[in-house]
This record gives structure tokens, C-alpha cells and sequence, in this order.
């Protein structure tokens, strides 16, 4: 529960900002400095005609293809090697350089590759998706109680229904943690690959807003893309409240 | 049964092994490489470089001074932006600490603001300063204030309150518990925050250098792209990365070297 | 007298050294050596020992989670035990069920779900064994709790789910590793005589194993004696406390004190 002495401090806080913002506004020119009420007013109007929600849903869109085939490869490999570690222990060095090598510096390798459109985003998405994904899941799949396997066993149980029963349901806190942490960037690495080089999409709002000297677009389309990002955040909040209901309240917080 | 049976394996299992990781890693970046070479021959020298005339692109690069050139025009402003991000990242959650009521009032604002694509400032920021060093330290600082913002906040809030509150007891000032107790538990974090944050900000500089085209060795990668010059592309992606680790490592033995001889060494994973 | 179901002979356990280096190398001890004993069916036998008496390494082989360096079990006139760690079949085809110290309940899974799984994984799911399912978690005074996660329980029904989990398929052989070691005195003497009324209902074999002396005579038939390591069988004594036990009271029953400073010389 919020104390109302903090809730009120916020407000002020929030007041303060924006004043700084609309005075920066007036100071330097509307040119340089978008004002807060022409942000929001233009941001409304994208809105309404569509534009803005039709350019987010070409980000969301890459995101999300993104994420899919990214992570699900990404999911499935760690099972598929539980029981062959020398096999993980060969790919080890690629996949944590794979995880090092920041991916955004391969994006015009992507966009040569790929073309201007959502195609290439979906790539660098991808391999932006997969590398994280992975370690989460090893994670989960590495750190199995053994105990509960054995269990498993002394019940009669066969490898598939282990796996399907105990490994699986053990394995996703740590999947899921890999996803909450992919899937906003994912997002902002869509927007920069459109930001580089693309012919739709947030970034390429931004893009074009700059290229046309028109400084309330580009305010817009960074206020667009930072609730979108947002929003990811709090769908992903949400959906693990749901999934899980079962795990004890105190959680550590290092996962992945 | 591998799960579970306890590890009766006799010595001579676990030298084979050995052997059978490193010749297998051996063996996938042999596999990668042919591939690569492969990949150059049926798919076209559009999508894929030849492996020699990478290697050979970048020993003239290496030869021109132009990898020098761009390496330090990139590195220049990565340095800046990290000492710049380092600065007002560890002071702002040690000033807020002060006082509980800023920090609530301004913590959401901040972690709002986390959510706005750095990037995208760029091209406004080019508006602004033209195309040149500014826009991309901006954009760096604001990369890496976040992580060290959050890295440190992490590490105050690690502090063991008990420590605090018998240093209160004896009367210590808050100036004295600020440099004995804090600092000292935060020390670990710090270096692993640093640790993260410096090869982050190389290359965030990197990908600046995408938006913002002058010089660097973002700016090659990108120049490449933009005239179709594929041997280009691969040779500054390679250079890119080779920098990035190369950095990493670097910073790695700075770690070891400055943790030798403190008598707390305790490793923190973030 | 009846056959014995399980027979243990001279059974020996120890673990192989972990080599780094050779570093000169020292046989590692043996936890369990030369350790006989036997099992009639439908008998209750507690085995009593003190701490790092390999009580759970027996177990472990007897349930087929580890290998015999040495002897061999025979259950039901077949050999089962194994020196190949691959050749081990943990629960002899469910004939063996095995109750841990740790509760090891699905976290994931409702108490019900928990308590029927064993039974899904064997194909064995349908309204019989359904209601049996429920029978038991009533039995154990769970009515109620079906739908809790684990850390929705406290310790002790934590502890009655992973019994009843083991009691509802039915195994004919039942290991138990100090079950109730980790719950407090009250909640224990419930959990002891919740397990000896179920047990009056089928009487099954069961192999319990606990470093109380008190809990091994409220429960057994028979008490065995384990040595410290390397553990053999110090001393057997038969319990002739009549059935059914009132084990709330069990202090105070004729027998017990003189049986109690035996087994206590013993385990000295």
C-alpha cells in the first residue's frame, strides 16, 4: 500500500518534469524541443488514424515472430541434451560467446542478408531471443532436484514421463524467467534494427519524424515504443502471477 | 540411469572425457568455418565474404591505420560515456540513499524511463549536435547509467542492515558508515557492474555508430552495408567482436589483479 | 514360519573414490560391510542406528537407487541387487516403495495430484484407485487440503501427502528413511500412529529406519541394531508389545522400559 505522503511526492515529481520539460520546450524552440502538450496531442491523433498503433504492431509483430523462433529452439535443445552433457559441454564456448557477442553490432550483417524488411528484424530478434532463452533453460534443467527424479523412478516412471512430468514443470520458473528477460529486448532490438535501416515499424517513425525535421513525430514514436516495451514488461508480470501460482513466496531473485 | 547412480566411474572415463569435449569443439569450429567458406561459394559473395577475403580486408585495415583510426575514434567515446554513466550511476542511488523519501518519490520515474529505447534518441539528438562524437555519448551514458544505476542500487540494498545498525549504535556518523560499511560491502558490486558495463558501453558506441555515421568502427560496418561491400561488412563485424572481447578480457585481469590483495573476495553473479 | 520376502546377505557398500590427481590412492571406507539380515512378509521391522550409520545408503541399495560393492539382496527368491550402475532398476518394478526424509512433493502439484501420481505414471489411474486415492488423504485427516500446493502445507501434512503418495499403489515392500524425523514431538506421534493404522488396513511389509529407539519400539515388530560404519547388524530384538499399540501411551506399556535399555546398550 502506497503511503499517501509518497503518492503525493510522485505527483510533484511528475509536475516537476513536465514543467522542466514544457519550459525546455519554450526556451529552445518547439523545433528542438517538443513540448509536452504537443507530444501527447500528436500522439493522440497517431492513434486515432491508426498510424501509430499500425507501426507498433509491425514491431510487436517482428518481436514476436522473433521470440518464437528464437526461443523455441532455444526451449527445446537443453531437453534434448539433458542426458548427453558432453554434447553441451562442445557447444558451451559457442553459445556463451553467441550470448556475449552483442547481437545488435550484427544488425547490418542481418539487414544485408535480409533485406529492409521485417524479415531481417525477425532475425536479429531471434538470435537476440535465443541465446538468453537457452541459459535460462539450462539453468532449469541443470538445477533439478535429482531427488525428485528419483522419485520419479521408484514409481515406475519411464525417461519420457519423467521428462514429461518432472523435468518439463521443474524447467519452467527458469524458462520463463529467460522469456520475461528476452522479450522487452527483443522489442528494443527491433526498434533500433528499424532505426538503422527499415520501411516500417517504430524506428522507421522516428526515422522518417528526424528526416523531416518534424520533432513532435519522432517525440511520439519514442513515447510509443516506450510503453510498448512497458506493456511487454507487465504482460509478462501478469502471466507469471498466473503460471505460478504453485512456487513458494519467497523467490531468490538471481535466476538466469 | 546417468541421472541418478552415484559417480562410481572409474579415473580412465574422465580423461576420455576430456579429450572428447575439446576435440568436439575442435571439431564444430572446423565444421563452422567450412561452412562459412561454403556459404561464400554457393550463396554468392553478395551474402557471404569468403573467409581469406575477410582475413585479408582486415590485414589491410590493419596495415592502413584505418582499424586503428576507427578503434580509437570508437573507444574514445566509449570511455567517455563510461566514466561519465559511471559517475552519476554509483553517486545518484548512494545520494538517494539518504533519503527514503526521494528515493520512493523518484524511483518509478527512473525505471520508467529504462523503458525508453536509447537508441532512439538518436537521430533527435543529431537534430540537435549534427553528426559527430555528442550524440553518440549521449546515447552511451544513458546505456550504461541504467545498468550501473541498477547494479549499485542491488548492491546498497545488499548491504546487511545489521552492520548499519550496530555502527549506529556506536554513534558512527553516517559519513563514517558511508565509507566503512557501504562502500566496503559494495566493492564486489561495483567491480562486477564495471566489469558488465565497460564492454557494454564498446559496444553500445558500436551500434551508435550505426545511427550516427562518422567515424568508428560501427561506422565501417554500416558504410560497408550502405555500398553493398560485403567483404567490408564481415571484416568490421570481426573487428567488432574481436574488440568487444578483447576488452572483456582485459577488464577480466583488472579484476583479478585489483581483488588479489583485498581480503574479501566474494563473486557476484547479477 | 514364513519364507523370508527379502533377504540381505553380507552386503557391502562403499563408494568410489573421487580421483583429481593421483594423488596416491586410498580405498575409500566402507559404509556397510558384511550386513545380513532378513524380512518376513508382512512384517513391520525398524532398524535403529545412530547418525552416519549408513542407514540411508542400505536403503538406497535395497531400493535399487545405488549399487552393492559386495553380497547381494534377494527378494522374493530373485537376486536383484547389481554392481552395474546401469543394470539398476530403482523400485524393482514398483515392488519397492520408498519414503525419503525429504518429502521430495512435486512443488507444482496439488496435494491430490501429488498423492495420485505415482498411480498416472503407472497407467493406473481410474474411479478405484481414485477413491482410494481419497480414502487415504482422509485417513491422514488431509480432507480438505486436496487442492494446496506443497508450500500452501505445513511439515507434517507435507509429510503424511509423500506416505499416503507411496501407501496408494500399493507396493508390497515399503522403506521408510526417518520419515518423521523433521517434525516436531506432537505432530511426530500423530504421523505414528496415522501410520500404523494404515498399516493394520493392508499389512505390509515395511523396513523402517530411524535413530529414535523410542519411535523403533512403538512401531516394530522387530528392532535391528546397526553399528557405525562400517555398519553390520550389532544386535536383533523382537518386540512383543501386543497389537494394536496405543503409541501416544507407549512409554507406559508393559516391556517397553526393559526393551528400550537393551536396544540402548546396544546401540552404544
Amino acid at each position: 500500500m502506497i503511503r499517501w505522503r509518497t503518492l503525493i511526492d510522485r505527483v510533484l515529481v511528475l509536475l516537476l518534469i513536465l514543467a522542466l520539460w514544457q519550459a525546455g520546450s519554450l526556451w529552445f524552440g518547439s523545433y528542438w524541443l517538443s513540448s509536452p502538450w504537443a507530444t501527447t496531442t500528436r500522439f493522440v491523433e497517431q492513434i486515432i488514424n491508426g498510424e501509430l498503433i499500425r507501426h507498433a504492431g509491425y514491431t510487436l509483430a517482428e518481436a514476436g515472430a522473433g521470440t518464437l523462433i528464437g526461443g523455441l529452439p532455444a526451449v527445446l535443445l537443453p531437453f534434448l541434451l539433458r542426458r548427453h552433457p558432453i554434447i553441451v559441454a562442445i557447444l558451451d564456448p559457442f553459445m556463451v560467446g553467441g550470448y556475449g557477442a552483442p547481437k545488435l553490432a550484427f544488425a547490418p550483417l542481418f539487414l544485408l542478408w535480409f533485406g529492409i524488411g521485417m524479415e531481417s528484424k525477425i532475425a536479429l530478434t531471434a538470435s537476440v531471443v535465443f541465446f538468453i532463452v537457452y541459459f535460462a533453460t539450462l539453468a532449469g534443467v541443470r538445477t533439478l532436484d535429482p531427488r525428485l527424479i528419483q522419485m520419479a523412478q521408484i514409481a515406475g516412471a519411464s525417461e519420457r514421463q519423467i521428462a514429461r512430468h518432472i523435468v518439463m514443470p521443474g524447467a519452467v520458473p527458469n524458462i520463463f524467467a529467460g522469456f520475461r528477460i528476452a522479450v522487452p529486448y527483443a522489442i528494443a532490438a527491433a526498434v533500433i534494427a528499424e532505426l538503422i535501416s527499415s520501411n516500417r515499424g517504430l524506428g522507421y517513425l522516428v526515422q522518417t519524424g528526424a528526416m523531416n525535421f518534424d520533432t513532435t513525430s519522432v517525440f511520439a514514436a519514442i513515447v510509443a515504443a516506450t510503453l510498448l516495451v512497458h506493456a511487454a514488461n507487465m504482460a509478462m508480470n501478469t502471466l507469471e502471477a498466473l503460471l505460478m501460482r504453485w512456487r513458494p513466496p519467497l523467490q531468490s531473485i538471481m535466476e538466469s | 540411469m546417468t541421472d541418478i547412480a552415484i559417480d562410481n566411474e572409474p579415473h580412465a572415463n574422465v580423461a576420455w572425457r576430456k579429450w572428447a569435449i575439446h576435440g568436439g569443439r575442435l571439431a564444430l569450429a572446423a565444421a563452422l568455418i567450412l561452412a562459412w567458406e561454403y556459404g561464400a561459394r554457393t550463396l554468392g559473395r553478395l551474402f557471404f565474404a569468403p573467409p581469406l577475403d575477410v582475413l585479408e580486408r582486415i590485414v589491410t585495415l590493419a596495415a592502413s591505420g584505418q582499424m586503428l583510426t576507427d578503434i580509437a575514434a570508437t573507444m574514445r567515446v566509449s570511455a567517455a560515456g563510461f566514466a561519465i554513466a559511471a559517475l552519476c550511476g554509483v553517486l545518484l542511488p548512494l545520494l538517494l540513499r539518504r533519503s527514503l523519501r526521494a528515493t520512493e518519490a523518484v524511483e518509478p520515474y527512473i525505471m520508467a524511463s529504462m523503458g525508453i529505447p536509447k537508441y532512439a534518441l538518436a537521430p533527435w539528438l543529431i537534430l540537435w549536435f549534427g553528426i559527430g562524437d555528442l550524440p553518440k555519448l549521449v546515447v552511451v551514458t544513458l546505456v550504461v547509467f541504467y545498468i550501473l544505476y541498477i547494479t549499485t542500487f542491488a548492491g546498497i540494498r545488499g548491504v546487511d542492515q545489521r552492520l548499519i545498525n550496530m555502527a549506529r549504535v556506536i554513534g558512527a556518523s553516517e559519513r563514517v558508515i558511508a565509507r566503512e560499511i557501504i562502500w566496503t560491502s559494495l566493492l564486489p558490486f561495483f567491480f562486477t557492474g564495471l566489469k558488465i558495463a565497460f564492454p557494454r558501453a564498446v559496444s553500445a558506441t558500436i551500434v551508435g555508430e550505426f545511427l550516427v555515421s562518422t567515424e568508428g568502427v560501427g561506422r565501417s560496418i554500416e558504410h560497408a552495408r550502405q555500398i553493398s561491400d560485403t567483404t567490408g561488412v564481415f571484416a568490421g563485424v570481426v573487428i567488432a567482436i574481436a574488440l568487444v572481447l578483447a576488452i572483456n578480457g582485459i577488464v577480466n585481469l583488472i579484476e583479478r589483479w585489483a581483488l588479489r590483495w583485498r581480503p574479501v573476495e566474494r563473486d557476484m553473479q547479477i | 514360519m514364513a519364507a523370508a520376502l527379502l533377504e540381505i546377505r553380507q552386503l557391502g557398500k562403499r563408494f568410489a573414490q573421487r580421483q583429481g590427481r593421483d594423488q596416491g590412492r586410498e580405498p575409500s571406507p566402507w559404509v556397510i560391510q558384511d550386513l545380513s539380515f532378513s524380512v518376513r512378509e508382512g512384517e513391520f521391522l525398524t532398524i535403529v542406528g545412530p547418525s552416519g550409520a549408513g542407514k540411508s545408503t542400505l536403503l538406497n541399495v535395497i531400493a535399487q537407487i545405488d549399487t552393492a560393492t559386495t553380497g547381494e539382496i534377494v527378494f522374493d527368491g530373485a537376486t536383484v541387487s547389481t554392481r552395474d550402475p546401469r543394470a539398476l532398476k530403482p523400485g524393482i518394478d514398483r515392488r519397492i516403495g520408498y519414503v525419503t526424509q525429504d518429502d521430495n512433493l512435486l512443488p507444482w502439484r496439488n496435494t491430490l495430484d501429488n498423492v495420485l501420481f505415482a498411480l498416472e505414471v503407472q497407467g493406473r489411474l481410474n474411479d478405484e484407485t481414485r477413491a482410494r486415492a481419497e480414502m487415504l488423504i482422509r485417513a491422514v485427516g488431509l480432507a480438505g487440503f486436496e487442492h494446496y500446493y506443497p508450500h500452501e502445507l505445513s511439515g507434517g501434512m507435507r509429510k503424511r501427502t509423500a506416505l499416503i503418495r507411496t501407501l496408494v499403489y500399493d507396493p508390497p515392500v515399503i522403506l521408510m528413511d526417518e520419515p518423521f524425523a523433521a517434525v516436531d514431538a506432537q505432530t511426530r506421534t500423530q504421523l505414528q500412529a496415522d501410520l500404523l493404522a494404515l498399516w493394520e488396513l493392508g499389512r505390509k511389509t515395511i523396513i523402517f529406519v530411524t535413530h529414535d529407539i523410542t519411535e523403533a519400539i512403538a512401531l516394530g515388530d522387530r528392532a535391528l541394531v546397526l553399528s557405525k560404519q562400517p555398519s553390520r547388524i550389532a544386535a536383533e530384538h523382537a518386540i512383543r508389545i501386543p497389537r494394536p499399540r496405543n503409541v501416544k501411551d507407549i512409554f507406559a506399556l508393559e516391556g517397553f522400559a526393559a526393551i528400550y535399555e537393551k536396544i540402548r546398550a546396544d546401540v552404544q
